[in-house]
């Protein structure tokens, strides 16, 4: 018999699969190039949901900063390359890091606040870069952004399809990111974090430190959301400051609320269902689009306030339980 | 001297913009632990209405400051119904609520925009001319809003203090349970805060696209800062969120003032952080002791 973990393991292990060899087929299958661009699209904001939901619903924090630090993966990826002209390949793994130590900056000066105050704090330090940038204060392009740093150079390689070359480095990335977060949930860090949130006092008392543990995601969430950062100034071959407005950030954060906080696959259902509906919307609602995305982001956490993964999982329970039972029933009596 | 009078000015006036729109936003914090990220819009509604009434039905300016009141309130009191209620009672409300709202905020800048346009339109509630005092030359414009702020600021805190439904309404904020227990009904006092708060925030959206224009985007900057003082001032604490109001205005003008206007946000912003980090409890909160 498998323990309740390592069932849940293998079951990350099995969903992750099937879905990779989907994506992996994908450009065999479909031949719109509009709906590989946007599948890009996902993957890269995939990316950054999937390790928010660690910070917001695993290790508990109320950051808003995750954009900030995908702004400062992709600022520095642009800088690396206009000014020493390196490549985007070593550009943005080294951003990465440089996002890592900005976030433990953030962390530190933020980790001793609790809910709502590092909410604030988190925010006012993206609404500071976002204000210092758009004005010029910082040279980083300004409003119109920074560009000409290169890009991923599948384009001398494969022509036209050099879009494809993009999709597999950015679906590459997106199962890293979430091969890290399945070890982060189901590794001994979630079992603190699981033991911090069911039982604070004994968990403290057998000597886990809070502080401790929120520090290492806040670096660790930091590296992969600074590499979609850097891979999104390669792919776009453009860095803006919108990346930083205060409407992008609350829509990822209705991704990761909207697919179910502290899930494990909960912020890439969130992700997708999201993005789709507001490309479905662009069809049929058209000037009233985001008219019915906001309702319909208000009807999810009303009717679903686990998520969606909350009431996936809710619903299997529920049919699981009606098998067992009719199993059970006429032994019983 | 001079140039201290005329940040005084700016500063009251920014201040005064800045309580109104932050009262309302601490008001629903404290008594419903909900962060109402809808608060921008209702606010930039209210502007919108008052244009509405005055410039497009030709009614007098009183009519119109009513009429935003009135739409500010009525949207209060259908988001309780809609959505507020429902979810009260569920697991995880405080962070629900804040997405929830956030959609809610999506659907009625769409609708802004679709009924009203893009573009910005000048707000008809604007009062020209001015007065000296010394040296210093005072608009009326800024005049009457420091007046009106400090006219609903003294009704609020009345209200609050010394009628019936404000001490319910301070009760609940203090303790739920105790309140319900004592008679209180909460989900009367629950529309009556989020009408309050509708109210007060139509109102600060009038006199900040009197002093800018009106554009449906008007209300993220203004709710940005109510929160941010609020935070500032210990949540749900209202009284010292309209003092702390009136202090980062004063800080915020005399930053543009030294740095140049773009900068005055961005410093308020550093030392919002500073105090944070200094006092990770609020100005005026008091620290917690967490009860394990």
């Amino acid at each position: 018999m498998m323990s309740a973990a390592q069932r849940a393991l293998r079951n990350d292990i099995v969903i992750g699969c099937i879905l990779l060899a989907l994506a992996v087929a994908a450009p065999f299958v479909v031949d719109s190039r509009f709906a590989i661009t946007q599948t890009i699209v996902f993957f890269i904001w995939a990316m950054v949901t999937v390790q928010w939901n660690l910070v917001f619903g695993y290790a508990g924090i109320f950051s808003l900063a995750q954009m900030v630090i995908f702004a400062f993966g992709a600022y520095m990826t642009a800088v690396i390359g206009l000014e020493l002209g390196w490549s985007v390949w070593a550009a943005a793994p080294v951003a990465a890091v440089g996002a890592v130590g900005f976030s433990l900056i953030l962390g530190l000066a933020c980790l001793r606040l609790t809910g709502a105050y590092v909410a604030l704090l988190t925010l006012a330090v993206a609404q500071i870069a976002y204000v210092l940038i758009r004005t010029e204060t910082l040279p980083l392009g300004g409003q119109s952004g920074m560009s000409r740093f290169g890009d991923l150079g599948f384009r001398p390689m494969l022509g036209a399809d050099w879009y494809i070359g993009n999709y597999y480095v950015g679906l590459t990335l997106l199962t890293i990111s979430i091969i890290f977060s399945i070890i982060v949930i189901r590794g001994p860090l979630g079992l603190a974090f699981q033991a911090l949130r069911d039982s604070p006092g004994l968990a403290r008392a057998r000597g886990i430190s809070r502080l401790k543990y929120q520090l290492w995601v806040f670096g660790a969430t930091a590296f992969f959301t600074g590499l979609a950062g850097g891979f999104y100034a390669a792919h776009f071959r453009i860095v803006g400051p919108q990346i930083l407005s205060l409407s992008l950030l609350l829509f990822m954060l209705a991704m990761v609320v909207i697919g179910g906080r502290g899930r494990v696959w909960g912020a890439l259902i969130g992700t997708g269902v999201l993005l789709l509906t507001d490309e479905l919307l662009r069809e049929v609602a058209g000037d009233y689009r985001n008219l019915v995305l906001g309702l319909l982001i208000a009807l999810f956490v009303m009717f679903m306030p686990q998520g969606i993964a909350g009431a996936l999982s809710a619903g299997v329970d529920k049919v699981k339980n009606r098998l067992t039972r009719k199993r059970e029933t006429p032994s019983s009596h | 001297m001079d140039t201290l009078n005329q940040i005084l000015v700016t500063g009251l006036t920014l201040g005064a913009m800045y309580a109104m729109s932050t009262v309302g936003l601490s008001l629903v914090w404290g008594a419903l632990g909900m962060l109402n990220l809808a608060h921008g819009v209702i606010l930039a509604i209210g502007g919108y209405t008052a244009y509405w009434v005055i410039a497009q039905m030709g009614f007098p300016l009183v009519v119109g400051l009513f009429g935003a009141m009135a739409m500010g309130a009525l949207l209060g009191v259908v988001m309780y119904f809609g959505i507020v209620r429902q979810m009260l009672k569920s697991k995880d409300f405080e962070t629900n609520i804040i997405i929830a709202t956030i959609g809610i905020a999506i659907a009625l800048e769409n609708l802004l925009l679709r009924g009203f346009g893009g573009s910005a339109i000048p707000q008809p509630i604007q009062f020209s001319g001015g007065f000296w005092i010394g040296m210093v030359y005072v608009p009326w414009q800024n005049a009457i809003i420091l007046i009106t702020a400090v006219v609903f600021m003294g009704l609020l805190a009345w209200f609050l203090q010394k009628s019936r439904h404000g001490r319910a309404i301070r009760a609940t904020a203090q303790n739920r349970d105790a309140a319900r227990l004592m008679g209180v009904d909460t989900g009367n006092v629950y529309i009556q805060v989020l009408a309050l708060a509708g109210a007060l925030a139509a109102i600060s959206g009038i006199m900040l696209s009197s002093m800018t224009t009106l554009t449906p985007g008007m209300g993220a900057d203004p709710m940005i800062k109510a929160f941010i003082i609020c935070v500032v001032a210990g949540l749900g604490n209202v009284g010292a969120a309209a003092i702390a109001a009136f202090a980062l205005g004063m800080i915020e003008a005399g930053a543009q003032f030294q740095f140049g206007s773009h900068l005055g946000f961005p410093t308020l912003l550093v030392i919002v952080i500073a105090v944070l980090i200094w006092r990770p409890y609020g100005l005026f909160g008091r620290e917690e002791v967490e009860r394990l």
